[in-house]
């Protein structure tokens, strides 16, 4: 089965073509359009802007992407989309196009949640993907974190996840983001914190863990955000170090403390759910620091047989980890309820994966 | 309590003066908060939102400028949410222009609906909300100073 995948929800356009069946996927083209500097000016992505670069983008990019994989619309048996939770604006832009392929075309449509998509996303690397069906992987406990999620499922198999708990406040990266900003580093700021970390002592700043010891599986990134800010503008009143190593210090610092929370209550989820596998994805599974504390931790746990991250492509929103959700949902449903049912499909901003 | 300074020793109490607030508002009013990052205002936001009857964890409207709840109460229906922290200072006009392209005007004066803006100050200054709360810190790091239409 062809599976086309467009995924529009933020600041990425992306279109994939992905050959599915339950025994091996091949990913015949994938293509994201970023749009990071466009949005870079205003540090943080502008709904109004990003819907209109979707827009430019969306049919070119359709273009290339079926000629990469040298497939014509005829070959396409099922196409998937994002339908939230996102952007409306930039939601809706690759959401219509994907009703209006349906309609022409004559394909069955799939809305994916974002959400699912990420869940999936490390088993798009062609070697994890037999893993997905083994009963040995299966419970997983999975941790979606990025600008905008810091969520965490139970995955009873591939494409069946219970919401365990979440942030209360900001998400994880949205937490990178501010900490860059009060530090007065370019957007988008995660990766600039993590690079500033490398060069700092994680323990100049002893910075709060928050929840870590509340008896459930919510986050909470809002206070320590407030307690960085105040830490930072205490020691520069009063500085024993350069500027630079200040900033480092913060990074770390804080660094530190964010992972911490995020191992300790996904490994605390794993525990109790007696999980084989831990997953973490999302923008913010790409960092370094947040892999290594995960494989060290994980490591000396007998009951975790794998610690699943997607590849650094598939970190960040795409539209491959869309097309194999769709798979996924198809190859369980069959494709009957998906025929011509682009009428009862729409964006929905905040389609909340229980 | 309108016109009243409170003054608040924890993250509880701030979140119990947004609900006492909640309990005034009938529909169709706009609420600013100012104040800088972590002064309470997200957590004044919680108790209003609880105050109105709101089921949903409110979360940070920031990645997405703007986020709507239901809520269930006599006469309001709707709970809107904005952040206006990434946007830049009001006086370029965008931030109103951003905030429209979102859908924001579809909520404004509308009888059933409260809206919430965080970082107010940023938004133009023809924009005149009902209610303008201003948060600081008290006289401890754990104190807040909420101030109700000074």
């Amino acid at each position: 089965m062809n599976v086309l995948g467009i995924e529009t929800s933020c600041d990425e356009t992306s279109l994939a073509v992905l050959e599915f069946s339950p025994k091996k996927i091949k990913l015949k083209s994938h293509l994201i359009s970023s749009q990071v500097k466009l949005h870079a000016p205003w540090g943080g992505v502008v709904p109004e802007l990003a819907a209109r670069r979707h827009t430019e983008v969306i049919i070119p990019l359709l273009h290339q992407s079926l000629k990469q994989a040298r497939i014509t619309p005829s070959k396409i048996d099922l196409i998937a989309v994002t339908g939230g939770p996102g952007l409306i604006t930039a939601l809706q832009v690759g959401v219509e196009t994907a009703k209006t392929l349906a309609l022409i075309w004559h394909k069955p449509l799939i809305p994916v949640n974002h959400i699912a998509g990420h869940l999936v996303s490390p088993f798009l690397a062609t070697s994890s993907w037999p893993l997905a069906n083994h009963k040995t992987t299966w419970p997983a406990v999975a941790l979606v974190v990025s600008g905008g999620h810091t969520e965490l499922y139970l995955m009873k198999s591939l494409g069946q996840q219970k919401l365990l708990g979440r942030t209360l406040d900001d998400a994880a990266g949205e937490a990178f983001d501010k900490v860059a900003k009060l530090l007065k580093l370019p957007y988008p700021g995660g990766p600039e914190v993590a690079k500033l970390a490398k060069n700092g002592n994680p323990a100049a700043f002893e910075f709060p863990r928050p929840m870590l010891n509340k008896p459930n599986y919510d986050f909470s990134f809002a206070g320590l955000k407030t307690a960085v800010l105040y830490a930072f503008e205490k020691a520069k009143k009063k500085p024993k170090t350069s500027g630079q190593e200040l900033a480092a210090d913060v990074c770390a610092s804080f660094q530190a403390a964010a992972c911490d929370v995020l191992v300790a209550k996904t490994l605390k989820a794993a525990a109790a759910a007696k999980a084989k596998t831990i997953i973490v994805a999302g923008g913010v599974s790409a960092n370094k620091e947040l892999r290594r504390q995960f494989m060290a931790q994980t490591r000396s746990l007998p009951a975790i047989r794998y610690t699943l991250f997607p590849d650094k492509e598939f970190t960040g929103d795409n539209a491959a980890m869309i097309a194999l959700a769709g798979g996924i949902e198809a190859n369980e449903h069959a494709l009957k309820p998906y025929q011509n049912n682009w009428r009862r499909i729409q964006a929905r901003s905040n389609w909340e994966l229980w | 309590m309108k016109g009243q300074k409170f003054i608040s020793k924890s993250a509880a109490q701030t979140k119990l003066l947004g609900i006492k607030l909640a309990k005034q508002l009938n529909g169709n009013e706009v609420i600013a908060l100012v104040g800088n990052l972590g002064s309470g205002k997200t957590t004044f936001v919680k108790g209003l939102a609880k105050g109105l009857g709101v089921k949903d964890v409110i979360t940070s409207p920031t990645f997405v400028l703007m986020k709507n709840y239901k809520a269930k109460h006599k006469t309001i229906k709707n709970f809107v949410h904005v952040d206006c922290y990434r946007l830049p200072a009001g006086r370029h006009g965008v931030p109103g222009i951003e905030l429209t392209a979102i859908g924001l005007g579809d909520f404004l004066n509308q009888a059933d609906t409260v809206v919430a803006i965080e970082w107010a100050e940023k938004l133009p200054k023809k924009f005149k909300p009902t209610i303008k709360l201003n948060f600081g810190v008290g006289k401890k790091p754990s104190e807040r100073s909420i101030g109700i239409n000074e």
